[in-house]
């Protein structure tokens, strides 16, 4: 089987890996997903104004 | 010279070129890098649906430590499958019908798993060797059984990969030898041949996403036991 041949097995073991880390990571990565659009709770949040300064 | 159906795995060159470069490097011109925007086209929507569907579901077994992995386990996923589908297309080169990047990726991927999990928890690493529940008399047989099978998972997690493949393009490349040659001596059985042939291509379809996901699965599980 000319698998078995092992004269290029180091090109392939640098090269496959070479591809694995820096070619399709940063291409998945750049995938970025929204949040789930939420319903408006019934009763709006209880906020205190700011009455205090800036420093 | 006999016809050689082996020859179809050797790793082409053309011009000294090696083609397995190739192979290796142009399938991710079909997964385009997604744009800084909130909408985008089908492609990458499509894409980028399939990547968070995927990583939910192998991710939520895994605690916190095991979610350290993820963008490596995705992009082998992702390499896994393009190269396999891309594979079934007629005169392509499939890179992983080779045994070499198999185990390039079993091997130290199944290693660090198994690193991590005696760096951070050697006993219940250590432990895994042991099934609950042993009779007391069996306990030194299974320890080296248990011993074994665990080296002999990159092995397999490699092998599995390489004979499905090789195995699947082997049987496409025999069966459409014979309706080639079975199409001017007996065209009915030519036929026959033929839709057996489509049959195949379907099973293969199916046998390059599902090998990629088991390799994906199987490592995600060893890290389970180790994280």
């Amino acid at each position: 089987m000319p698998q078995l041949n092992p004269a290029p097995w180091l090109s392939i073991l640098v090269f496959s890996w070479f591809v694995f880390l820096f070619v399709i990571p940063p291409k998945v990565l750049n995938h970025s997903f929204m949040n789930e659009p939420a319903p408006q709770s019934a009763e709006k949040p209880k906020f205190n104004p700011w009455n205090w300064p800036w420093y | 010279m006999m016809l050689n159906f082996f020859d179809q795995f050797m790793s082409p060159v053309l011009l000294g070129i090696p083609l397995i470069a190739l192979a290796l490097l142009l399938p991710w011109i079909l997964f385009p890098n997604p744009a800084a925007r909130w909408i985008n086209n089908r492609l990458i929507t499509l894409q980028g649906w399939s990547i968070s569907q995927t990583t939910h579901q192998l991710f939520t077994p895994l605690n916190q430590g095991g979610h350290k992995w993820a963008t490596l386990l995705i992009s082998l996923m992702i390499f896994l499958i393009s190269l396999n589908l891309l594979g079934l297309l007629p005169y392509t080169f499939t890179p992983t019908t080779q045994l070499s990047l198999n185990m390039a990726f079993a091997v130290p991927l199944w290693l660090a798993t198994v690193i991590v999990g005696l760096r951070n928890q050697p006993t219940i690493a250590l432990g895994h060797l042991l099934p609950e529940g042993t009779p007391l008399p069996l306990i030194p047989v299974l320890i080296i059984i248990e011993t074994i099978s665990l080296f002999i998972r990159p092995l397999a997690l490699g092998v599995r990969l390489t004979a499905n493949l090789t195995a699947g393009h082997l049987l496409i490349q025999l069966i459409a030898t014979a309706v080639f040659v079975l199409l001017p001596l007996m065209p009915t059985v030519a036929i026959l041949t033929a839709s057996v042939l489509f049959l195949l291509t379907l099973l293969e379809v199916a046998v390059a996403m599902i090998q990629a996901y088991v390799f994906i699965l199987l490592l995600s599980l060893y890290l389970q036991e180790n994280v």
